[in-house]
């Protein structure tokens, strides 16, 4: 599904945040990248939805080499994946259905289509009967599960989540690995940049270990360390 | 299809009041501009209409010499008049000093140090020819004819008088097409910075957009819209103020003796209308091309 092919990212020409990164993630696997601030994971992500174009190697996703696909191409790319952030990235003016349904209504679906649509993966978040309220009327962990929602609903190959837990309390945090694991059992695959320890040792999936830029370490059903 | 139309023009109209203020000014800035641009296409339509109606009924004056004997001037006068296949002598006008020196007190009006040199004494006085032919060189060895004759001070040719009124035309509408360029070049740029203060404003969603596959397009049509609108309004202005400026022109022109030329710098109205649909087209093009320059710059991420 996802293939990274020695691939190197510098920002400038002197910071190097990926050198040389070769991994395989296969459909439907739950895989987590580690590591500490600086540590390349972000930039990882940031590939594979190419937001970043890789100095050397390549990126394949489901098949095509995002590095020279040419720029009309990345919408659909990007389709065909959910990104979940830290900071939620919620439109702060919209309501909970309208945030959900804003992804769906850029990507030119039909009115009755978001309409059926909408309710059925807010209910799957577990925030059915908040369709009404605003970002900042919802907790943390809510809020979190609007843009799992956001992410989810146009039913991806891939969901990205970049430190999804990084601003919950480990209840909360527990809470969303839930989620994205029951959205990885539909056959999502998921990849989430972390430094939580807790969450990483009670999943038991794939761990890719990331320092300073180089794969360190590429393990099944790794721990944090 | 419809659903990405209603979105496009619902969020247009959302960006649009948001930012009244800016875009008050980029309507008024494109306003301005596209009312000079209209102003120089009426000016240059004036000018051609008064070129037109001089040729129409062509003058030759003959000037006469201010100290000319009275048969002096009797015999020029039966000199043109023994041409009656050439010269229209029916229309055929004699000057005398004062009535010459009325004229040149309205054609010198705004040269009051010339006016102050002439005195109904040492004013020469002047024939005013209308020829029948349509020959220029003609009317031209007439005039050569004309001026050897005793009495005579100078013969002067309409012909001659239209390259000084083309001249000053070209210039007139050399500087009004430099001004409203450079006011629509101001325009687009005031359109550009609220379009940009727009997108600028809605980052986020603009990120958000693209992280979930929304296409360049799909972001940048409300903003074009948006710019659409703005170009539009201000031509819209523009035609009222465009229409306001050309009723109290013609208003004014009215109030001039017939014959002076000035009467003829009145355009038709069906000309106006015209050159308002020219405006209409013209600010659209303007703010839509202005903002989706605005937009891309914002997208390349």
């Amino acid at each position: 599904m996802i293939r990274l092919d020695h691939v190197t990212k510098k920002y400038g020409s002197e910071i190097v945040a990926v050198r040389d990164a070769t991994f395989d993630v296969a459909k439907g696997d739950f895989v987590f990248l580690v590591g500490p601030s600086g540590s390349g994971k972000s930039t990882i992500l940031r590939l594979i939805n190419r937001q970043e174009v890789a100095d050397r190697g390549d990126v394949w996703v489901a098949g095509r080499n995002v590095n020279e696909m040419p720029d009309s191409r990345v919408p659909y790319l990007r389709r065909s994946m959910g990104n979940v952030f830290q900071d939620y990235k919620l439109l702060t003016n919209k309501t909970v259905f309208e945030n959900v349904a804003f992804a769906l209504e850029v990507i030119g679906k039909p009115r009755h289509m978001i309409a059926r649509q909408v309710p059925i993966v807010l209910d799957l978040v577990g925030l059915a009967g908040k369709e009404d309220r605003f970002p900042n009327q919802l907790s943390g962990g809510e809020q979190q599960r609007v843009s799992i929602a956001r992410a989810f609903v146009n039913r991806p190959l891939i969901l990205l989540a970049d430190e999804p837990t990084g601003n919950l309390d480990p209840a909360t945090g527990e809470g969303i690995m839930g989620l994205l694991d029951e959205i990885n059992q539909t056959g999502t695959t998921v990849v989430m940049a972390t430094h939580d320890h807790r969450v990483v040792n009670a999943m038991r999936r794939r761990v890719i270990q990331l320092d300073r830029g180089v794969i360190v370490r590429d393990q099944e059903r790794g721990v944090y360390e | 299809m419809i659903a990405r139309i209603a979105y496009a023009f619902r969020e247009m109209w959302a960006s649009f009041r948001r930012n009244l203020t800016l875009t008050a000014a980029a309507i008024l800035t494109s306003a301005i501009a596209l009312l000079l641009v209209g102003t120089t296409f009426l000016i240059q339509r004036a000018f051609e209409n008064l070129l037109v109606q001089w040729r129409g009924d062509v003058e030759m004056i003959v000037f006469v010499r201010s100290d000319a004997t009275p048969e002096q001037i009797a015999l020029i006068g039966d000199t043109i008049k023994s041409a009656p296949t050439i010269i229209d002598v029916e229309k055929l006008q004699y000057l005398d000093k004062v009535q010459t020196y009325e004229e040149a007190k309205r054609i010198f009006a705004g040269d009051p140090v010339t006016l102050s040199l002439l005195t109904p004494e040492n004013i020469p006085s002047q024939y005013k020819v209308v020829p029948l032919t349509d020959d220029p060189a003609l009317v031209r060895s007439l005039s050569e004819q004309y001026r050897s004759l005793p009495g005579v001070e100078d013969v002067a040719l309409a012909e001659d008088e239209f390259q000084v009124i083309s001249t000053l035309s070209r210039f007139v509408r050399t500087v009004t097409l430099v001004m409203s360029l450079v006011l629509l070049v101001v325009a687009v740029g005031l359109i550009w910075n609220t379009i940009r203060t727009a997108m600028f404003a809605r980052r986020r969603e603009i990120e958000v957009m693209k992280l979930v596959g929304a296409t360049n397009w799909f972001i940048r049509i409300p903003f074009m819209l948006e710019g659409l609108l703005q170009g539009l309004l201000g031509a819209v202005v523009s035609c009222g103020g465009l229409w306001v400026l050309n009723s109290a022109w013609n208003n004014g022109v009215a109030g001039f003796k017939p014959g002076t030329g000035i009467s003829s710098l009145v355009v038709p109205s069906s000309y106006l209308s015209t050159v308002m649909v020219v405006l209409l087209v013209v600010g659209a093009v303007v703010g839509a091309v202005g903002s989706a320059i605005a937009a891309s710059r914002f997208l390349d991420v």
